[in-house]
């Protein structure tokens, strides 16, 4: 079961913050909900894990992530992740996100992703259906966690003002995030988007 | 003096026998939940089996870790390849001549394939453990589609067949290529088209689909390690074959294994072939010394067990410019999935697919079939037909109305211009098959009255007129002729075994009877049907006559139910048995009346003296005879056994009429009305034939308008449980109406043709016809199935018809 995404999140973060928080690794994948580097293999390459949870099924991925480029100029990065859940599910992802800044408004910019997704095995069988949407929302919660991180990041603005404090603060503790992938509210979030979309378009 | 003798009508009405729509014996039990399903079977000391499955369709095992699934309280054993290599089990033959994996052995090959087996003490322990055994994987490139298999750098399937360039039917040419077989005669045919009037061509795919009984597959293995055999209650529909291959799997004598096929709730071709699971959970009964139950659950039996169809046909007819066909072409490509292990009689891998021609009478034509592995789960079995006869009838009855299109002749009418006539009969077709005896007009006519089929035409030709009709009516006609009853030893074998069926009749003493077969019921109704062969053979009412199926050790061997084969060769064996019988009996009459045989009448339930109605014996009094003082120089006793070895196949026909109402809005399909006329020769039961051809239609119905198995590009199958999978109820089926002729085979000792697949075969083409024939006016020549509603949308949106 193959999916390909391609996203724009506008986010109230500079560029330069975004970039900040999106080479650290561990940091990102603290921004999605569920997932975490459990160890850093090399200087590219980490050891990671998702734990998602639909209904009665749980499955926990286990896996590598390799970031394949790491552009500062272009603040573009390119991962791979690959995982498998010895229950029978396995899954990978090849993404590409890049963080465009704002032109109209130097303390926004725009988070660009593109996915593709490829799950095998109980998942693809019971959720095929739902991949997208599912993915959706997921990409949705990661990017709100996303921003609320960055946000908490010492800004290029900032830091001149507090410069002496941002050497030694260290990074603030993420914003609390779910500790798996909740079935119940990606659910809600669903229904919710599909009856807003129902008016949406009605209107 | 005697009391009066009853009418002949009222002795006739006491034996229930052929012709009689006499209630089904097995009812009783299964209305009340009564049945004896393998499920049921509970045995002291049971254990459960569980079967650990590959998630993905094609890869490399790197590693199993047991110890965590050891680990659990209750678990047995978990056994892999590795523990069935010793004994040489890891692979076992399959029925098409190719082998399969029992489990898989260092790569999976498509989905959900067995990859180890935990034993447990109960069902939700093993269930547990699956989950912990650790497999490792290493993905390969995953090849689902026949046609990229094939490509010179397609991934290789089979590493197992490296270098083997022959297969059980012929060359290989490819390292993903199964066979390629032929029949018919290509130079003829080839000279047919290149001085054809008119040539239609047509690609059609017919997809892969399940046969997903009720019931799903399993079975209780039990050996006892004192007396050394080997007891086995199975979900199969051939359990003497089932035998042979476990004697054969695992050295045990045949005498020491018993296989019996308890009550079945359907089998539809699902249950011909002998699986893993099988194979486990009697190794595991082996090794353990306790009985093993295993019953697979929906999504094991949807996505693992054996599937139907998966042709893609190419076509091409030639003909007059008045559309009298001259000539047939048709190539194939079969997607076998990973391992070849279609139910065909061993000398045609693609079953009797050359019945291609149809009911109609075509001088040259040529059938080409090329298997192919693809990362699928294997099978290719008959779902409710005789081997590859659907595929068959619905590539020819496509074909016609395509080419009736092309000549603007209407379809009854290119019917009517190319049927086999009555006089032909026995008609020998281009690919050699001798069809017994038909009357495709008498019966085409019948319908079109019934139906009016003249009015319905004016009908739809107002609702094209009117561009704001809601609906778009298209009318599907299929005029059928199926092969059936496999079949005559010289041609036909399963692994070696002719596929001949046996009776074996008993009579007790009192005039009560039994009766043994070597086919198994799996919802056919044979306790009910056999019996009255028997009451009108014999004399015997049929309410006193056991029939048992399905137990090796005291049913006489038999090649089982499938291919509609119980009625056309072990209802010929039971006649054959009843008459053996009958000449015994007779000579005791004779004895017992002091006239010679010859003076003797036989008459419903009895032998009478010629011209003296006063002397008489019924087949009870010359029973007790036989066992009491039977004459001199004759053995006593009362029963005869029959292997019946059929001279050549049935040809059951039928003609089909379905009309629909496309909503042009939702692409929603109403099936106004369905005429089914059936002729199957001479009826036994026609209660339980209309029961079948209701049946039938419904399967035909799931097959044509809802049932698919939507795989992925990386194997996953999408649709494996019952959310997705058509199965119609009540509310989704239509009303069907049945009508019938009776054309008697003349080969068949009581003239009957086999009737179950008939319905299934014939109704699945109706309903593409009815849809194309909605859309023909605009120019579609063919729709490829399911005709659900997304798809017909589609279709009325391509063209232009839609709201």
């Amino acid at each position: 079961m193959e999916v390909k995404l391609d996203k724009q999140y506008p986010l109230d973060v500079d560029a330069t913050r975004s970039w900040t928080l999106l080479t650290d690794l561990k940091a990102v994948a603290s921004c999605m909900p569920g997932a975490q580097i459990t160890e850093q293999l090399s200087e590219t390459s980490y050891k990671g894990a998702v734990k998602v949870k639909v209904g009665p099924a749980v499955a926990q991925f286990a896996g590598t992530v390799d970031v394949l480029e790491l552009d500062p100029t272009l603040k573009r990065m390119v991962m791979f992740g690959k995982g498998a859940d010895k229950t029978g599910s396995s899954a990978s992802m090849n993404m590409t996100v890049t963080i465009v800044a704002d032109p109209s408004d130097p303390t926004h910019s725009v988070l660009n992703g593109q996915a593709v997704v490829i799950v095998n095995g109980k998942f693809a069988q019971f959720g095929g259906r739902l991949m997208v949407q599912v993915s959706d929302m997921l990409l949705a919660q990661f990017v709100e966690n996303f921003r609320q991180q960055a946000k908490t990041l010492p800004g290029a603005a900032g830091a001149a003002q507090v410069s002496g404090a941002a050497k030694t603060a260290s990074r603030p503790e993420p914003a609390q995030v779910a500790s798996e992938i909740n079935g119940l509210a990606i659910a809600w979030m669903l229904v919710k988007n599909w009856i807003s979309g129902m008016f949406g378009k009605r209107s | 003096m005697n009391a009066p003798i009853p009418s002949l009508e009222a002795r006739e009405l006491a034996l229930a026998g052929m012709g009689a729509s006499r209630l089904r014996k097995e009812d009783a039990r299964f209305i009340q939940g009564k049945g004896n399903y393998v499920d049921d079977i509970k045995m002291p000391g049971m254990l459960h089996m569980d079967i650990v499955r590959s998630p993905i369709a094609h890869g490399r095992i790197i590693k199993i870790n047991k110890e965590a699934a050891l680990a659990i309280p209750g678990v047995h054993a978990v056994l892999t390849a590795e523990d069935l290599k010793p004994l040489k089990l890891h692979w076992m033959p399959t029925l098409a001549g190719d082998v399969a994996a029992v489990l898989a052995d260092e790569k999976v090959h498509f989905q959900m394939q067995e990859v180890a087996i935990v034993i447990a003490d109960d069902r939700y322990i093993a269930a547990d453990a699956i989950e912990a055994v650790e497999v490792e994987y290493e993905e390969l490139p995953v090849v689902m589609d026949p046609y990229a298999a094939l490509a010179p750098d397609a991934p290789v399937i089979r590493e197992d067949l490296a270098g083997k360039t022959t297969g059980a039917h012929g060359p290989r040419e490819h390292h993903n290529h199964i066979f390629t077989w032929d029949a018919g005669d290509k130079a003829a045919a080839d000279a047919a088209f290149d001085v054809a009037d008119v040539t239609v061509a047509e690609h059609m795919y017919y997809p892969r689909v399940h046969p997903c009984p009720l019931e799903t597959c399993g079975c209780v293995a039990s050996f006892d390690p004192i007396k050394g055999d080997l007891t086995t209650y199975i979900t199969s529909q051939a359990p003497h074959v089932v035998r042979t291959v476990v004697s054969m799997l695992s050295g045990i004598p045949e005498s020491k294994v018993r296989i019996i096929s308890p009550d079945i709730g359907g089998g539809f071709g699902n249950k011909v072939g002998i699986y893993p699971g099988y194979v486990c959970a009697i190794v595991a009964s082996i090794v353990l010394g306790r009985p093993v139950k295993w019953v697979e659950d929906r999504m094991e039996n949807i996505s693992s067990t054996a599937f139907a169809r998966d042709y893609h046909m190419d076509g091409e007819l030639a003909a007059t410019s008045e559309g009298k066909i001259t000539g047939l072409r048709v190539n194939v490509v079969a997607d076998h999935g990973a391992f070849d292990a279609c139910a065909d009689p061993t000398k045609f891998p693609a079953g009797m697919f050359h019945i291609v021609s149809g009911s109609y009478d075509i001088p040259a034509a040529h059938a080409s079939v090329k298997g192919v592995y693809t990362n699928k789960a294997p099978g290719g079995v008959a779902y409710r037909c005789s081997f590859r006869v659907t595929e068959a009838v619905y590539w020819i009855e496509r074909m016609v109305d395509v080419l009736a299109q092309k000549l603007g002749i209407d379809k009854a009418e290119i019917r009517r211009r190319n049927f086999i006539q009555k006089e032909q009969f026995p008609y020998t077709s281009a690919f050699g098959f001798e069809y017994d005896s038909g009357d495709y007009a008498t019966a085409l006519e019948k319908v079109l009255d019934a139906v009016d089929y003249k009015g319905l035409r004016a009908e739809q030709a107002l609702v094209r007129a009117n561009p704001d009709s809601p609906t778009l009516m298209g009318i599907g006609l299929v005029t059928f002729t199926e092969v059936v009853g496999a079949g005559p030893s010289k041609i036909c074998d399963i692994l070696g075994v002719g596929m001949f069926d046996s009776c074996e009749i008993r009579i007790h003493p009192t005039g009560s009877a039994i009766a043994r077969m070597g086919t198994v019921s799996q919802g056919q109704g044979h306790q009910t049907t056999y019996a009255q062969i028997i009451a009108t053979e014999l004399g015997i009412p049929s309410e006193i006559i056991q029939v048992e199926e399905g137990d090796t050790s005291t049913a006489p061997y038999g090649l089982g139910t499938y291919g509609s084969r119980s009625t056309p060769v072990a209802g010929a064996a039971i006649a054959m048995a009843a008459r053996k019988i009958h000449a015994k009996a007779k000579k005791i009459a004779a004895h017992m009346l002091e006239v010679n045989e010859a003076d003797l009448d036989w008459e419903i339930d009895r032998f009478k003296v010629k011209g003296d109605d006063s002397k008489f014996k019924t087949m009870t009094e010359v029973a007790w005879q036989a066992y009491h003082q039977p004459p001199a120089g004759l053995e006593p006793g009362l029963e005869a056994v029959h292997y019946y070895d059929p001279p050549n196949f049935t040809f059951p026909f039928g003609i089909y009429l379905c009309v629909v109402d496309i909503d042009r809005g939702t692409g929603e399909t109403k099936i106004r009305r369905f005429y089914a006329l059936d002729d199957c020769g001479t009826r036994i039961n026609p209660m339980i034939i209309e029961g079948q051809i209701h049946g039938g239609l419904t399967e035909g119905f799931a097959v044509a308008m809802g049932q698919q198995m939507p795989y992925d590009a990386q194997g996953n199958l999408l649709g494996n449980t019952l959310m997705d999978y058509f199965l119609p109820t009540m509310v989704e089926t239509p009303h069907w109406e049945t009508d019938h002729t009776v054309t008697p085979s003349p080969h068949h000792p009581i003239g009957a043709k086999g009737v179950a697949e008939s319905p299934h075969v014939g109704s699945i083409p109706t309903f593409t016809s009815a849809i194309v024939d909605a859309f023909s006016h605009l120019g579609v020549t063919h729709l490829d199935m399911p005709h659900n509603a997304l798809r017909t949308w589609k279709a009325l949106r391509a063209n232009g018809a839609n709201l």
